[in-house]
């Protein structure tokens, strides 16, 4: 009744012998695949945890007992809570203008989405500190505010919000592109409400591919290094992060704490890739739902 | 309810996609737009149901003026040409949506719901599909839950898309019946869009025939069939003959004959275009001392109950298509290869050098 997935047809097509190189280079291809995915991928996995796990169990757990550990852990968690819902916002409603819509500055937009994706992390971050520095276009008006924004809990978040922010609207796009838009026109034409059918047609239509966005975009906000360290300012306890944290324990040679931290962020980098796989699989999973 | 379309115009960019379109579908009518691809007909049907805005000219339901109406307020009925069905909703679902969506003050209670959706099932014969999704519905059933689910917020019209386009020719056909039988059961005001000038004669009440933006004829299936006004409507409704002639005071000739054309009294040896349909075309196997075309049988094919013959003229060596029915066939007992004599026996003349 369902169609196999692509992979299923794969695995059953028996080897064509005509069609496929000889064994040699078949070999050849794996092993050099594997080895170039053992030395760059698997190794530092390894390397984090051996080093983290080196003078023992105990102090391992200790290095987490540490209260600047904790702040690290709190900040990330924290700047992933809101620039995480937040890009979902963003982004779905810039994915729906994009792809249900024709308006004038579409291309630009566009274009616009991709833009953190293009600039190095470390020039986000600058773009923040010459907007809310000191020095900065609005330094002297958020001074005489109290506001402040850089070397502050708000600048990191400012920048993770930047970072990942293609993350959500770029997943979705094509998605949404692909579906048109008459299942929408049908429901409005039924007498639904905007709101009726975007909660009732449209999310329902592009759950998964949502889920696989938000996860990346999760990955990303609490793995970012550049652009948080140029607005952060490192202060211990305060304004450092996960990545910032690691960074500042390997220089003080504190190499056991410096990996178990390094080990938490290894750790959500393999949850991430699971639950990209089962997102992955359920969305290619032609569901009773599903064409 | 009656749809009044006045002076409306629609553009795309540099493509104009209806030009002053004129028209009025009465209540309780049927009435098919017909055309090729990139007439306009669709785009005049989503302007009926709100979902383009023309450029200019007006909308009229039952008289009132809707041009700025919201689609959720026009209360039509709208069938997609690829039925757009909610693929993540069961066929009981995707006919509820439509009563489910409404404000709560006046949305019928679930017992209620059930019992219009129970209805609306047996009206188009899935009442045991309910709990199916569209995925696994053949494309004859999606059609028909379409269908329901269009009916279920009780349309004042019903608007359909290239209803059976989508369909192998038998499921076409039966859906065809299907529906006008439902339409003389409704009696709701409908218009559907079609590039099949058999399925707009054998279902509508009325056709409207278009080509590039406008309307070149509205009649019932007998008129635009049998009074075509102009060479575009002839050739989009059937399989057509071209005589290219000459009209000069009312007669014009075609090789060895003559035909009369007294409408273009007037015109003076004028380049002219004589139409016969195939079945409009006499054969003899003799002159009988009349005058008629020699013709070369080069094709014969006898399924069904009509025969149709490629013929060859033998004057011009023009391609000629006939059909005549399988008694006659017989009578003249034809062969592949034989001559035989041919005149038309209805015709239309315009002038001009024909399409």
């Amino acid at each position: 009744m369902f169609a196999p997935s692509g992979l299923k047809i794969a695995e059953s097509v028996p080897l064509n012998r005509a069609r496929t190189e000889p064994a040699v280079v078949r070999w050849l291809l794996i092993a050099t695949a594997l080895l170039f995915l053992g030395f760059f991928l698997l190794t530092p996995l390894i390397v984090i945890f051996a080093e983290a796990l080196q003078k023992g169990f105990a102090l391992y757990l200790e290095s987490f007992k540490d209260p600047e550990a904790w702040a690290a852990i709190r900040l990330t968690l924290l700047t992933a809570a809101i620039a995480v819902p937040l890009n979902l916002v963003f982004g779905v409603a810039a994915a729906w203008a994009i792809a249900k819509f024709n308006f004038v500055g579409k291309n630009v937009l566009t274009t616009l989405i991709d833009l953190p994706f293009a600039v190095s992390p470390v020039i986000s971050g600058m773009i923040f500190v010459l907007l809310f520095g000191m020095q900065g276009w609005l330094g002297p008006w958020l001074q005489e505010h109290e506001i402040k924004i850089i070397f502050a809990v708000p600048g990191i978040v400012l920048a993770t919000i930047f970072v990942t922010f293609p993350f959500v609207a770029r997943e979705l796009i094509p998605l949404m592109q692909a579906q048109g838009t008459e299942e929408e026109e049908a429901a409005i034409v039924l007498g639904a409400s905007g709101w009726q059918t975007f909660f009732r047609i449209t999310v329902p239509n592009i759950k998964w591919g949502l889920l696989y966005g938000v996860i990346l975009c999760n990955a990303r906000a609490m793995g970012e290094f550049g652009a948080v360290s140029v607005v952060s300012g490192h202060i211990r306890g305060l304004t450092n992060t996960m990545p910032l944290h690691v960074e500042i324990l390997y220089n003080e040679y504190n190499f056991v704490a410096a990996f178990a931290v390094a080990s938490l962020l290894a750790l959500l980098a393999l949850v991430t890739l699971a639950a990209k796989r089962f997102v992955e699989w359920k969305s290619h999973q032609p569901s009773v739902g599903q064409r | 309810m009656s749809i009044e379309i006045r002076r409306v115009t629609k553009q795309f960019g540099d493509f104009a996609a209806l030009k002053n379109i004129d028209l009025t579908v009465n209540t309780g009518e049927l009435v098919a737009l017909l055309g090729p691809s990139g007439s306009g007909k669709t785009t005049l049907l989503r302007i009926m149901a709100g979902l383009e805005t023309p450029d200019s000219g007006e909308i009229l339901f039952h008289g009132e003026n809707a041009t700025d109406r919201s689609v959720r307020d026009r209360h039509v009925g709208f069938v997609f040409q690829h039925y757009a069905l909610f693929k993540h909703m069961t066929v009981f679902e995707n006919v509820a949506f439509g009563l489910r969506v409404r404000p709560r003050s006046n949305r019928p209670s679930n017992e209620e719901i059930r019992a219009k959706v129970h209805s609306l099932l047996q009206l188009v014969q899935l009442d045991r599909m309910e709990s199916n999704y569209p995925s696994q519905l053949s494309g004859g059933q999606r059609q028909r839950v379409a269908l329901a689910r269009a009916l279920a917020v009780e349309p004042k019209m019903l608007l359909l898309d290239e209803p059976f386009g989508a369909l192998d020719a038998k499921i076409r056909q039966e859906l065809r019946l299907w529906l006008r039988r439902l339409h003389d059961e409704l009696h709701i005001t409908s218009v559907f869009v079609t590039h099949d000038q058999e399925e707009a004669l054998e279902v509508a009440d009325r056709i409207v025939v278009m080509n590039e933006g406008r309307i070149e004829q509205v009649g019932t299936p007998e008129e635009v069939y049998d009074h075509p006004v102009n060479p575009f409507v002839y050739h989009f409704l059937g399989n057509v003959n071209l005589f290219h002639s000459r009209v000069g005071e009312g007669r014009v000739k075609i090789g060895p004959l003559e035909i009369d054309a007294p409408e273009h009294a007037a015109a003076q040896d004028t380049p002219a275009v004589a139409y016969v349909r195939p079945h409009d075309i006499e054969i003899e196997r003799h002159k009988n001392g009349q005058p008629a075309i020699a013709a070369l049988i080069q094709h014969i094919q006898s399924v069904g109950p009509v025969v149709r013959l490629q013929l060859n003229r033998q004057d011009t060596g023009q391609m000629i298509e006939a059909e005549l029915s399988k008694e006659r066939y017989r009578e003249l007992g034809l062969k592949a290869g034989e001559v035989v004599f041919i005149k038309p026996r209805h015709w239309t003349v315009y002038q001009g050098e024909g399409i």
